[in-house]
């Protein structure tokens, strides 16, 4: 009967993950972090020959080299991390979700091992403060324009009870008009370009555009296709990137929370 | 136009005449060129459920259509016109079927250049159905929910659904023509990108075939490995399935309940191999990632006890009246559809159709593993879900047996990276018979057919609505649950 179903799943744990073990987590993405201090010229020019992408490329510049790697273009096949003997493992944090297309790279000069400065950026712990801040009232309408599917899975895993993305105020509208912000995965097809153009033109102004995944920032392995026009900022305007092939649950609320981490400390938007 | 030669018509006759057999079942018809780039038409046919047979020929001009003797060569034959452009004499339907109208209908990308292809306007020619208080409702391509893009123009009386039409494809993303070119080793990178959520058994039946192409013995234990991989996918893909079919008609708490035994077992992916969706883990020569013989019980017992909960919650489910009221008798696919249009996997299976591919095509592991088929004959909803919960526990049987007796040994052997061939290899994916043949020339991809068991289920869907209401839509799409991305490519 309804009722048994019911009460077994009440009687089930409490599997809800803190915000602060969430926030940056990049467990089971495969996506690779550099270890400077073991990084030498050959171990670099083994991992970029090694990328099937330009995510990893070799950059110099006023008599430096450094090792550059692009999270936008990083498919996460792991291969840079099977030949950088220690150098390139895989990230245990990636905090470069949910921003700007050149914030998704980093650089570490290679004779000094070391990375070159940057604004990692800082991220709020308090859950209570993003939901001061939505209101319980960001609402995302999800836009698949052409990815194969992984994305969407992630997706959907973020309203499953060990995200629950509702905690925050944030939850998936039916219609891009009830819609503040627009998370479009995929590399955009030829036959979803227009729809996702129309899709855009109906989310009330002002909007927000997440690109997500590693098609949806740069085409991924898509990319050279005769089918695809491009990353989504190829057809519409994108405020923010999230990386990842797929980016996992973690990833995606990082972005989404960074996407809004302007609004939340008015003083560091004005210094960025 | 120029004649078919004798030698062709010869072949394409015989592949008709294979098909208006009673114990073939067609597997795919697909194109490509060869080193002199002449076409050729290939016809896969499964014959007796125990053998693939290939019968390929150079094609010079229009070749009689396969689709007036069994539907299932519908769209087969439609991408044929769209990729190489070869004419199907008296195919019911030509309409293209990859391409939108964005695209000229005179370029084939598999033979033309693509390079700068203009965009192209038309409009698409959708059946009209006509009387009094017929309505139209066009959904999609973009739907409510958090899935993939696909339109479905219904024809209504009221409530009920006369006719629906599927406009698929709005993924195509060319894939089939990205493998050209691709080192044999990079391939799996495509297919893992094919469908998403089927990544690891997409990865293993691309891996699978390009081994038979250089006749390589993956060591026992990376089988093993591998069929953990597929079994514990399907258990996902399953247990979501049954969560979303609870989630369709208003039954939220089981939905969720469901939701967070997935996750449980993606984590468990995500600890033990390093992937919440198994990606990387499967190369041509092996696996990557091993077991410590620790970690094998822990990871085990995990998954075990995923299975027993999911078991018991799926019981409850199919004793809650309400649950029981709207899958029973929805959505009905009957056992002559369902064969007509070669569906396979579990949609097939709940329409009393016995065809699983590691009972009728073995390979790997499943050569040493005896795997159950549960059948059942209604073909509704109530059906598909039954075939899922049963698979569930099949799979988990399976993932336990295989834990404990784990071959020993290495998990990778290396492949030639030079070297020519051809093979296919199939697996049972969570959604039924997914299929790769390839052409190597030196080393490199020349050509990469994918037979996804989506694009061999869609057109059934439309033909188990009639007569149901729309409002019943979304629970008879989601009993089927097709991929887009795996049927578009």
């Amino acid at each position: 009967m309804i009722g048994d179903a019911v009460e077994r799943s009440l009687r089930s744990p409490q599997v809800l993950i803190s915000v602060s073990d969430l926030l940056s987590n990049a467990a089971g993405s495969r996506m690779p972090d550099v270890h400077p201090d073991l990084l030498t010229d050959e171990i670099a020019h083994r991992v970029v020959a090694a990328c099937p992408t330009s995510a990893l490329k070799i950059d110099e510049a006023a008599g430096r080299k450094y090792l550059v790697l692009n999270y936008g273009e990083c498919i996460a096949c792991s291969r840079c991390v099977a030949a950088g003997e220690g150098a390139v493992r895989y990230a245990e944090k990636v905090a470069r979700c949910g921003v700007s297309k050149e914030a998704l790279i980093r650089r570490w000069d290679i004779e000094s091992r070391a990375e070159v400065v940057h604004d990692e950026p800082a991220l709020s712990q308090a859950a209570e403060q993003i939901r001061s801040l939505l209101g319980r009232a960001l609402n995302i309408r999800q836009v698949d324009a052409g990815s194969c599917n992984g994305c969407e899975a992630e997706i959907v895993a973020l309203t499953n009870p060990y995200y629950d993305l509702e905690r925050f105020g944030i939850h998936f509208v039916a219609s891009p008009k009830h819609a503040d912000m627009l998370l479009v995965t995929g590399p955009v097809t030829r036959n979803m370009a227009v729809a996702l153009k129309h899709s855009y033109d109906a989310v009330p102004s002002p909007k927000l555009v997440v690109a997500v995944g590693a098609c949806g920032c740069g085409g991924g392995i898509f990319g050279g296709s005769h089918a695809v026009v491009g990353p989504v900022d190829a057809v519409i305007p994108v405020d923010a990137y999230i990386p990842g092939c797929p980016p996992t649950p973690s990833m995606l609320l990082t972005g989404i929370v960074q996407v809004l981490s302007p609004f939340l400390s008015p003083s560091r938007r004005q210094k960025s | 136009m120029t004649q078919t030669s004798p030698r062709s018509e010869a072949v394409v006759s015989r592949a008709l005449d294979l098909l208006r057999a009673a114990n073939t079942r067609l597997v795919s018809i697909f194109g490509s060129t060869d080193d002199n780039r002449v076409a050729y038409v290939h016809y896969l046919i499964d014959v007796s459920s125990r053998e693939y047979r290939m019968l390929s020929s150079p094609v010079t001009g229009p070749i009689p259509s396969a689709t007036p003797i069994t539907p299932a060569a519908a769209w087969y034959e439609r991408e044929l016109h769209d990729q190489y452009g070869i004419e199907c004499v008296g195919h019911p339907d030509p309409r293209p079927l990859l391409l939108h109208e964005n695209w000229p209908e005179t370029v084939h990308p598999m033979i033309d250049d693509v390079s700068n292809v203009p965009q192209a306007e038309g409009q698409y020619r959708f059946l009209r159905v006509q009387g009094d208080g017929v309505c139209e409702v066009p959904v999609g391509p973009i739907h409510a929910g958090i899935i993939e893009p696909g339109h479905f123009r219904f024809s209504v009386i009221g409530d009920t659904v006369l006719h629906l039409e599927l406009r698929h494809f709005y993924t195509h993303k060319g894939t089939e023509k990205l493998f050209e070119n691709t080192p044999v080793m990079d391939g799996v990178m495509i297919a893992e990108s094919v469908s998403g959520d089927n990544c690891f058994s997409h990865a293993v039946a691309y891996c699978q075939a390009i081994e038979n192409a250089f006749a390589i013995s993956v060591p026992p234990r990376a089988q093993a490995i591998r069929l953990i991989g597929l079994e514990l996918e399907r258990m996902i893909a399953h247990i979501a399935d049954v969560g979303a079919l609870c989630g369709d008609v208003a039954f939220s708490v089981p939905a969720t309940y469901t939701a967070r035994l997935k996750e449980s077992l993606l984590q468990a992916s995500s600890r033990f191999f390093g992937t919440r969706f198994w990606r990387g883990i499967a190369v041509p020569g092996g696996v990557t990632r091993d077991l410590s013989s620790a970690e094998t019980g822990e990871f085990g017992g995990i998954v075990m006890a995923a299975a027993r909960d999911f078991a018991q919650m799926a019981r409850l489910i199919l004793n809650t009246s309400s649950v029981q009221n709207r899958f029973e008798s929805t959505g009905i696919l009957t056992a002559e559809i369902a064969k007509q249009l070669a569906i396979v996997g579990p949609v097939a299976r709940a329409s009393g159709i016995r065809l699983d591919v590691r009972c009728d095509h073995t390979s790997g592991r499943y050569r040493d593993i005896n795997v159950d088929m549960p059948l059942y004959k209604y073909g509704d909803v109530l059906a598909r879900a039954r075939v899922r919960i049963d698979e569930t526990a099949i799979s988990m049987r399976l993932i336990n047996e295989t834990l404990k007796a784990l071959p020993a040994g290495s998990v990778l052997v290396p492949v030639p990276l030079s070297g020519s061939a051809e093979a296919l290899s199939a697996v049972e994916s969570p959604r039924g018979e997914l299929l790769y043949w390839v052409r190597i020339r030196d080393g490199k991809i020349t050509r990469c057919h994918i037979k996804s068991p989506s694009f061999q289920n869609w057109p059934a869907l439309p033909l188990a609505m009639p007569g149901n209401i729309i409002a019943d839509f979304p629970l008879i799409n989601k009993s089927f649950n097709l991929s887009y991305s795996g049927c578009d490519r």
